[in-house]
């Protein structure tokens, strides 16, 4: 019977091909993210195994501090043990290393590189020692504090010639150098697109770092014993007091590698769920499929019951069908899949990121995993309809028409009205403060309560959007209304993706604009002065602290204030180890290893120019040792002012602050503030963020303008922003990451109109002899073409209608949900729910362009002929 | 096989059959009586409406009685859940209708095969030659049901009844959508069933020339038994049916 199934499946591959497309898109999105994380990660798997190729061991320091967002910022080394390790036998050169931060200007005066969101920009040293990472290219290694070297990929981009002067800022401000050489990294021009601007270490070390200190200590053996031998020779000979460690060359290498896998996974992680809301949404249209596919076959299936087929077995054949499909889709969405990562690493490219490609890594996983969630959620999304077709009785062989009725309407509507209620107790609830699993029931109910109630409600609302149709398209719109109308839960089903994309992409938008409008609220009662200059720098670099202070100097100035952030070590008071439990040998427990996020401030200059929300305190009382904390963080920890809370720096000291007031922190991700005189003396630098600057009086701003963006284009730094601008660029960073979604979610609506275009396509299919008639009496061409054209349209409103709707509910209840207390107010983004309409508009008249094709394609005579 | 030494393949007793309710109540049958003798070819006759197809539907358990009962091979139907008269239909039971009668994706064999394949039997090779040889259709064996004529098609359906050596064949209408030429060939096809192949047959149908080749003629009207008439001739139904009417 498989056998049978499976040729009765193959006899119809065409049709199998196109109704597999929903499947091949969702399919070709997954193993397109699976193929290029792995792409990327064997080649920087290969790049750092080449680029450790000569460091046997890693020396550095035990003190870190976790970043909220990834990765970790670990204490410096003193440059003094490297004579110890190159004492040590077996070590045949040892040197310094360091990437901090360091921006290279252009000959144009614009920096090198992108600011912000693209990759970063470097400083580090380059020796002749074999445990070096960069060889030299051309020229010569640089010596003594006015010489330096590029990458090559650097070098290339700026023009730059050996000989060339080179200006670079770095923490401790602009300095210009002499390019005495060009450098590559590994076999590479650039490691992933960064730039790099490499000095001796004497001098890296003063002006990135600190005179005498470096990040860690490469080393190379001289091959007498084992990678792991000569670490701990080099471990026993450090001394406790440093608090350093070694590690392999293995070890190190393996770790940087990990750090690159953690990032790719983020990213790759919100890609794959996307491409399974892609599937889900495919699902539904499989599930489309599939139900008129058994309502055509009707006759067929109830023959096969008749003559002695069981239920199972009419099912089994459909299964059957899905499997075939499911199997074919997937394996052609991998092929695509695999154009696709080809794709995504040229976008990457294009955005900034070089990365080396050395062939394509297509794992077999990638392969099963594709293939697997191809496959299920075909077979799944055809289990309903196939149970169905088994429930045919074997009498509806002798039956002229297929049926596609509603079922039970009362009954549908009654189970889709307790969904939705359901849905709406759980929203409701969290709105209320419900934790967010509640949220995401509510959620669900309500579309499956709409999912259910749609042949219910499809029949009445098609037939509303029908009327200016019917109106305006005479006897073609007319009939479109009504073929919209009448199969309500095809239309219904059809219409589903539509509601599904529409409402994802609704919701988003409503919660962007209430974002947005919160954002302007903020920062437009926050900052009260005239000029910000800004840099986007992620928590690396930023603007040096002495061009704060040079702006904040300006003739014609009349306030100028730094805010910037770094991560600390908070230990919470109450989680501190106790000794008042003596009977307890326990060891005390060490502090949380996450960093927390700390917005350093110039208390001397801030009051009256940017209101960080203060609560209770002052904030000229922070001093060196003082601490402002956001409210809920400290209500939650159940901290009050005058508590004391240990502190540890990213260069390991130990801080013993006081709280000394409470802020809002409305506007800023950071749970703390403290005057960056705390941070004076580390020596991993701080850098502000934002310089905001007020024009002292009878200074015009756009004179005071030109004069900050003197210095700030001399160091190449920040965007420079009048009040207004730097609002508008707050709130727009929410449509960064929205646009980003919008672009996934583009890949579900597509496939809404895939579904679309195969509805029609089998509904002309089924409805030949009926549009063979109407060519007969005398309808034209274009007058079929007019009705598939707006029966399309008709569908596709019905689920935007239906989508918007539910979106702007979703959004609603999101923000309420998401914002707490705090209450943002909710913000109606019009001019994208136009633009979301108009859109679901013409996707309807592009969804109908090959079906209406294919229905002037009727033959009248043989359409009639047809019994 | 116990069954086979009963006298009747198929009978039914005070069978009512009653659709819709209230006004609009129809009464199908109306207590029909009839037995159905082995290795006969009976045909079914009477005007539209008289609940000829409804009869045959109940007799072969694709569709149930509202009071009375139906036997075939002396097992009551109404006794039975749907797997086991879908095992029923399967083994005991062919069927030819009018249209629509064999699956478009499968080829003539294919479809001729399909009850065995259906309940996994191999079958009986020796009939299954013998029966494609009586059909004719050996060079047209691994054609699509479109690529054959209707007549073809008719006796690809009857081969397909007969493949599974069912106790009866129920025929609606079989030469409805036939010309007279092929029709004769599926009728004198179906005879030779009877006869040669020991088949038992009953075939609804309101052509008389086709009911003649019957050993028997059932008549019903208004859902009642209204007579009967063995080895008929054409010419001797159509007076009757005159009458019938009158």
């Amino acid at each position: 019977m498989f056998r049978l199934a499976l040729k009765m499946t193959l006899a119809r591959a065409g049709r199998l091909v196109l109704t597999s497309l929903a499947v091949i898109l969702g399919t070709a999105f997954l193993s397109g993210t699976f193929v290029f994380r792995d792409t990327i990660n064997q080649t920087f798997d290969r790049l750092f195994s080449d680029i450790f190729r000569d460091v046997d061991a890693y020396v550095r320091s035990t003190t870190f501090i976790e970043l909220d967002f990834g990765g970790e910022q670990r204490a410096a080394t003193p440059i003094a043990v490297l004579d110890t390790v190159r004492g040590v036998e077996g070590v045949s050169s040892a040197t310094g290393d360091i990437q901090a931060f360091a921006r290279v200007i252009g000959k144009d005066g614009e920096p090198l590189g992108s600011e912000g969101g693209g990759p970063p920009t470097f400083g580090g040293i380059v020796s002749s020692d074999t445990a070096g990472l960069w060889t030299v290219d051309s020229g010569r290694l640089p010596v003594g504090p006015n010489e330096m070297m590029l990458d090559r990929a650097t070098a290339d981009n700026g023009e730059f010639v050996v000989g060339d002067t080179v200006r670079v800022v770095s923490f401790a401000g602009p300095r210009e150098f002499t390019l005495v050489g060009v450098a590559s990294y590994g076999d590479i021009a650039s490691p992933g697109g960064a730039t790099f601007a490499l000095f001796d270490q004497p001098t890296a070390s003063e002006f990135l770092l600190q005179p005498g200190f470096v990040d860690a200590i490469l080393v190379a053996g001289d091959g007498s014993v084992d990678d792991e031998v000569l670490a701990e020779r080099i471990d026993a000979a450090l001394s406790p007091d440093l608090k350093l460690e070694t590690l392999t060359g293995a070890e190190i290498t393996a770790e940087v590698q990990g750090q690159i896998k953690d990032v790719l996974n983020i990213f790759s992680t919100f890609l794959i769920v996307f491409s399974f809301i892609a599937l889900g949404v495919g699902s539904f249209v499989i599930y489309n499929v599939f139900s008129i596919t058994a309502a055509q076959r009707q006759q067929e299936n109830a023959l096969l019951r008749a003559i002695g087929a069981s239920r199972s077995q009419v099912s089994r054949a459909l299964l059957v069908e899905s499997l075939a499909m499911g199997v074919i889709g997937s394996l052609i969405g991998f092929g695509i899949g695999i154009v696709l990562s080809i794709g995504l690493n040229a976008l990457l490219q294009a955005t900034g990121f070089e990365v080396p490609t050395r062939g394509l890594a297509i794992k077999p996983s990638s392969f099963t995993n594709t293939l697997i969630a191809g496959v299920v959620v075909t077979v799944l999304a055809a289990w309903l309809p196939a149970r169905r077709a088994g429930r045919v009785p074997p009498l509806a062989a002798m039956r002229e028409t297929a049926l596609d009725t509603a079922g039970n309407l009362s009954r549908r509507v009654m189970i889709g009205l307790g969904l939705v209620a359901l849905g709406v107790v759980g929203l409701v609830a969290a709105m209320n403060d419900a934790p967010v699993q509640v949220l995401g029931l509510g959620v669900l109910g309500v579309f499956a309560g709409i999912l259910v109630l749609g042949p219910a409600i499809a029949r009445p609302v098609a037939l509303f959007i029908g009327v200016p149709v019917a109106k305006l398209r005479g006897v073609s719109g007319s009939m479109a209304r009504q073929n919209a109308a009448r199969n309500p839960k095809r239309t219904s089903r059809t219409a589903a993706p539509v509601l599904i994309g529409v409402a994802l992409v609704t919701a988003f938008s409503v919660l962007a604009a209430s974002l947005r409008a919160e954002i302007r609220d903020t920062f437009g009662s926050a900052f009260t002065g005239d000029l910000a200059l800004t840099v986007d720098a992620r928590g690396f670099g930023g603007i040096p602290l002495t061009v704060t202070d040079e702006i904040a100097a300006l003739d014609g100035v009349a306030q100028a204030t730094g805010v910037g952030f770094t991560s600390v070590r908070i230990v919470d008071p109450g989680e501190a180890p106790t000794n008042n439990n003596a009977s307890s040998e326990q060891v005390a427990p060490l502090p949380d290893l996450r960093g927390s996020f700390v917005q350093t401030v110039n208390p001397a200059t801030i009051s009256g120019l940017f209101d960080l929300g203060v609560t209770q305190g002052d904030i000229t009382s922070l001093g060196n040792d003082g601490l402002f904390v956001e409210e809920d963080r400290a209500t939650e920890k159940g901290w009050r002012l005058g508590d004391r809370l240990q502190l540890v720096r990213i260069d390991g000291k130990l801080v013993d602050a006081e709280i000394r007031g409470f802020v809002t922190g409305d506007t800023s991700f950071a749970n703390y503030v403290a005057s960056r005189e705390m941070f004076a003396d580390s020596p991993t630098p701080i850098f502000d963020a934002f310089v905001y600057i007020r024009a002292s009086e009878g200074t015009e701003v756009g004179v005071l303008r030109d004069r900050v963006a003197a210095i700030s284009s001399d160091v190449g730094i920040g965007s420079l922003q009048t009040k207004d601008e730097f609002i508008d660029e707050r709130a727009a960073q929410v449509n960064q990451v929205l646009a980003l979604i919008y672009g996934l979610l583009a890949l579900s609506i597509i496939i809404a109109v895939v579904g679309i275009v195969i509805t029609l396509l089998l509904s002309v299919f089924e409805r030949r002899r009926e549009i063979g008639l109407l060519r007969a009496v005398g309808m034209t061409r274009s007058q079929v073409r007019t009705t598939v054209r707006w029966e399309s349209v008709i569908t596709s409103l019905l689920g935007a209608a239906a989508g918007v709707v539910l979106g702007i509910v979703m959004g609603v209840v999101v923000v309420a949900a998401l914002s707490g207390d705090s209450g943002i107010a909710f913000s109606l983004p019009i001019r994208d729910t136009v633009a979301i309409v108009i859109g679901s508009f013409l996707l309807g008249v592009v969804a109908a362009i090959y079906p209406a094709w294919r229905a002037t394609q009727v033959n009248v005579v043989e359409a009639i002929a047809t019994t | 096989m116990p069954e086979e030494s009963t006298a009747y393949a198929a009978r039914a007793v005070g069978a009512v059959k009653i659709y819709g309710s209230g006004d609009s109540e129809v009464h199908a049958l109306d207590g029909v009586d009839a037995n159905f003798e082995r290795g006969k070819f009976t045909a079914i006759m009477g005007p539209s409406g008289s609940g000829k197809s409804t009869l045959m539907h109940c007799l072969a358990g694709l569709d149930s009685l509202t009071s009375g009962k139906v036997f075939v091979n002396e097992v009551d139907l109404s006794s039975l859940n749907d797997k086991a008269l879908t095992e029923l239909r399967r083994e005991r039971i062919g069927f030819v209708f009018q249209a629509y009668n064999l699956i478009p994706t499968l080829n003539a064999l294919e479809n001729i095969l399909l009850p065995l394949t259906l309940g996994r039997k191999k079958g009986d090779d020796a009939w299954i030659e013998r029966m494609i040889d009586t059909i004719s259709l050996r060079d047209r064996l691994t054609h699509r049901p479109s690529e054959l004529s209707g007549g073809q098609q008719q006796r690809v359906a009857i081969a397909r009844a007969l493949a599974t050596r069912p106790s009866i064949i129920f025929a609606d209408e079989p030469t409805g959508n036939l010309d007279s030429k092929t029709g004769t060939e599926v009728l004198e096809f179906m005879r030779l069933a009877v006869t040669d192949l020991g088949q038992t047959i009953v075939m609804v149908t309101h052509d008389a020339n086709a009911a003649s080749y019957a050993d028997r003629i059932v008549f019903l009207a208004d859902g009642k038994v209204a007579g009967e008439m063995f080895t008929p001739t054409a010419q001797r139904v159509l007076e009757y049916l005159t009458h019938l009417g009158e």
